[in-house]
């Protein structure tokens, strides 16, 4: 319907992210990775913690260090250092250079530096891209997007537009937005291969950031979609972007060697579900399988159960645009009232959403959220749920008050179940409480 | 403010304000790891919690590194909300100042913060805002100090962060204000952040031998307390990298005697107990800091006596910055574990020498190498745990290495007698965790002998 702002000159307790952060996280989902930050040491020194916080796994990043006399005279010096040393020593499969704001405001041209650095070593074989993210546009999510977008691009030009491409019409590209976590990641893979499909998701965190003990330290990723997957997920016989965000990287790879795509903006709840399975049973033509009939039986009946907990009930979400939109989705069918949507910054399917969504910060959700029962937002929101006395429910990125985020579904009618579930119980926690206080104070 | 020069820089040492010939090393592209200058001027002025912090640039030096340092407030909280400018396309083409005044403008209208700090970032910096001159309209019209930090990320370390951020409270807080009639006048602790709490052990412990603290600089400060430090009798440098110019400064201007001394392990706690009495030139205060460190000494190795039995003999690596490197050594060698490998990479020449007192010959010292490096000598030293900040914890969990978070992010506090016992602790119940031995024995079926010879 409409997209607001409040007025106010400064950003108070951000919830935006650096768009270079999502592209390290799109980087950790590809096998053998290094993301390498053009900008200064700090550029890459907070996305690694932050993520490190978050996933709770190492994090492979590099940076080209610049400092300020880098900056005036030549930063690509650095860069080409940071290439010698990093080929060199670690020889990845995939490299993506991320530019910074500090490279996008001096000029610094790494795009061509790094075409005459692959023509110059005759890099062949591996996978070397660069990527434009300033931090004055966008957020988390647009560079997550933008990063699988240049990783497609440049993985296109490596295999050149042939006609003559083979297609596996049982073969199904997924793209998967930088909301959902290796867990769903892991359960879209599921749903789409219980169909009969061979899945490729692109990238791949169910496989890299979702905890294991792989012993032999490498500073690069110890797991997501290796190089060779990626570049036979060119012959998929289609596209499943899920995500808004996911749309454009699904187009690049439409108009460059005509794979058809399907993008599925939310993910959560029953509708979304029912969409995504309805879809599958359709292109494939198989049934849809017993389990997944049964999680319907069990979603709903949860729903059933809980809707007492919810009657009434008001929210306040704070979430990146796509994870908003889905999540809306959601507590629609809750059928509570959604007190406050806010994201991080305006995105075409925000734009298009039939309610009225605020781009801002935590301290607005605050404002506009007070008197709401829930807050659902990343763990910076944690202190205005308490000034506010709201019920809050960690999502989004990032999250470190809670073990497990990481893991945690939300997609397919188990994750709505396990999302219901967990909200419902934390209202009811809060309404024991507030039922105790009142005792005590009689 | 000086121009922030690469090369004058080079001609010092961290942490000092004299020449000393070893510069900060430049950061090696492709192999750098730790924070920026932006970062480590947070560090040191985050903990004055009353006052309001105001990051000006693009969102991501704000947005992603807000709520991120352990540094605990015992009342206000102002210090954790993030304030950002947010610049955006536009903001950099035709400048940020203006967008800068309204901020500042619009914060203190809002919260009204006894003061305002103002962070450069890369950008700001090189587009050539002119921060000092908005800071200083600013704060003439608002009538409240509006600090301006000039430590963009690119000049350097974050240790030279540290030190950008102790010449910012020098040039304009330490001296601006004067201490209540009724206060008490004693030690300034300086570097000391009130990491997981450490300050209030260490001030819990100060009291009891009478000691008052003038200014902490900065653990759970407020900015008053700061104004009026250079009435301080006498200045403790607790992390020595960053800040010990300030101290040097001090001394110089207003003649405040100072001394390095560290609160981790009993003995270091004692001496820096008795160092304070000194320094105050109290006989009486002396005394009393004599009884108490005993009387502390003797409950904590009473109570230290069953850890002290499992950890005799342990070996652990260590890696970790400043001063930390070669304080935390003597801690753990009283608990009777053997520092088989220390990192180095962070720490001053005077650090290093320290570092050497305090350890065997058949220490390696790790100059640099990051994850890949410290873990090789965790294997070949045959080390049983490793001690480092929490980026490296992940990497030493992988590779199933009992870990203790020793840095900023951490949540406990390993300061003074209480702090030694939790650190032996600590130690314990990651050494004697079941997950170690759960986590190397394979599955049940992989552990079947092959049904047949293949």
């Amino acid at each position: 319907m409409t997209v607001n702002r409040r007025k106010k000159p400064a950003s108070v307790n951000p919830m935006k992210i650096g768009q270079s952060l999502g592209a390290v996280l799109a980087l950790q989902g590809c096998y053998r990775a290094m993301p390498l930050i053009h900008g200064s040491q700090g550029c890459s020194a907070f996305p690694k913690a932050l993520l490190t916080r978050h996933f709770r796994e190492p994090i492979a990043l590099q940076t080209s260090a610049l400092q300020e006399m880098d900056v005036i005279f030549d930063a690509n010096r650095n860069l080409e250092e940071a290439l010698n040393l990093v080929l060199s020593k670690h020889r990845p499969d995939i490299i993506g250079i991320i530019g910074t704001e500090l490279t996008d405001v001096a000029g610094v041209d790494y795009q061509n530096m790094l075409k005459t650095y692959k023509r110059e070593r005759n890099m062949r074989g591996g996978l070397a891209f660069s990527v434009v993210l300033p931090d004055f546009r966008g957020s988390l999510e647009s560079g997550f997007s933008s990063t699988v977008e240049a990783m497609i691009d440049e993985m296109i030009q490596q295999v050149g537009h042939r006609g003559t491409r083979s297609m596996n019409t049982r073969q199904i590209t997924l793209l998967p937005g930088s909301f959902l976590t290796p867990a769903d990641v892991m359960e879209l893979k599921e749903i789409i291969s219980s169909f009969g499909f061979e899945v490729i998701a692109l990238p791949d965190i169910s496989t890299s950031l979702s905890g294991h003990l792989l012993t032999g330290f490498s500073p690069l990723t110890r797991g997501g979609v290796p190089l060779d997957s990626m570049l036979q997920s060119l012959q998929s016989g289609l596209t499943i972007a899920v995500g808004g965000s996911m749309e454009r990287p699904a187009r690049r790879l439409h108009n460059a060697i005509g794979t058809p795509y399907k993008v599925f903006e939310g993910a959560m709840g029953l509708k979304a579900t029912d969409e995504l399975l309805h879809f599958l049973h359709q292109i494939s033509g198989e049934p849809v399988p017993l389990r997944y009939c049964w999680q319907r039986e069990n979603l709903l009946d949860s729903m059933l159960d809980a809707h007492f907990q919810f009657a009434g009930m008001s929210v306040l979400a704070a979430l990146e645009p796509d994870h908003l939109y889905s999540v809306s989705g959601w507590l629609e069918e809750l059928g509570v009232e959604q007190k406050a949507l806010i994201t991080s910054f305006e995105t075409p399917l925000i734009a298009g959403m039939e309610r009225e969504v605020w781009v801002g910060d935590l301290d607005d959700a605050e404002v506009l959220g007070k008197g709401a029962d829930l807050w659902i937002s990343n763990s910076h929101g944690i202190a205005g749920a308490q000034r506010t006395g709201t019920a809050f429910m960690p999502a989004g990125f990032p999250v470190w008050n809670e073990l497990g985020a990481y893991m945690s579904v939300s997609v397919g009618y188990r994750g709505a179940m396990e999302w219901s579930n967990k909200a419902g119980n934390l209202l009811m926690q809060r309404e024991a409480g507030h039922r105790e206080s009142s005792v005590r104070h009689r | 403010m000086d121009p922030l020069r690469q090369d004058e820089f080079d001609s010092q040492a961290c942490g000092s304000i004299a020449p000393k010939a070893k510069p900060c090393p430049r950061p090696k592209p492709g192999e750098a790891a730790g924070g920026c200058s932006f970062d480590g001027a947070q560090i040191t002025l985050l903990p004055i919690m009353d006052a309001a912090h105001l990051v000006h640039g693009p969102i991501a030096c704000a947005g992603n590194s807000w709520e991120s340092r352990g540094a605990l407030s015992s009342g206000p909280s102002l210090s954790q909300y993030g304030f950002a400018t947010d610049l955006t396309d536009s903001d950099i083409i035709f400048g940020g100042e203006k967008k800068l005044k309204d901020s500042i403008d619009y914060i203190a209208g809002r919260f009204a913060p006894p003061a305002i700090f103002v962070y450069s970032t890369c950008v700001t910096a090189l587009i050539g805002e002119d921060m000092d001159a908005v800071c200083k309209e600013a704060a003439d019209r608002i009538g409240i100090p509006v600090i301006p930090v000039n430590s963009p990320g690119f000049v350097g370390s974050k240790n030279l962060g540290n030190r950008l951020a102790g010449d910012a409270l020098l040039q304009y807080v330490i001296g601006t204000g004067e201490p209540e009639p009724e206060t008490d006048l004693g030690v300034n602790l300086i570097g000391e952040y009130n990491i997981a709490g450490e300050m209030w052990d260490i001030e819990k412990l100060m009291n009891s031998a009478g000691i008052a603290v003038t200014s902490r600089i900065t653990g759970d400060a407020r900015y008053k307390e700061i104004t009026w430090a250079h009435r301080a009798r006498v200045n403790m440098v607790v992390c020595s990298r960053a800040l010990l110019g300030l101290a040097k400064e001090m001394e110089a201007r207003y003649g405040i005697p100072y001394f390095e001394g560290s609160f981790y392990g009993a003995k270091e706690t004692t001496y820096s107990l008795r160092q304070m009495a000194y320094l105050m030139n109290d006989r009486e205060m002396e005394r009393r800091v004599d009884r108490l460190t005993e009387r502390e000494e003797a409950r904590l190795s009473q109570e230290l006596r069953p850890y002290r039995k499992l950890l005799r003999g342990k070996r652990a690596v260590l890696y970790t910055g400043g001063v930390k490197s070669w304080s935390v050594i003597s801690a753990l060698k009283e608990l009777g574990v053997q520092v088989v490998g220390v990192g180095t990479n962070k720490s001053t020449e005077d650090d290093v020498r320290r570092i050497a007192d305090r350890v065997g010959d058949d220490t390696e010292y790790i100059p640099e190498g990051g994850a890949s490096r410290m873990i090789k000598t965790v294997r070949e030293r045959k080390a049983d745990i490793m001690i480092a900040g929490g980026r490296n914890m992940y990497v030493a969990m992988k590779e199933q290495i009992p870990f203790i978070d020793i840095n900023q992010e951490r949540h406990k506090a390993y300061a003074g007698y209480e702090g030694l016992l939790r650190l032996a602790k600590e130690l314990t119940y990651s050494l004697t965790n079941p997950i170690w031995k759960l986590a190397a024995s394979p599955a049940p079926w992989d552990k079947e002998a092959p049904p047949y010879d293949r």
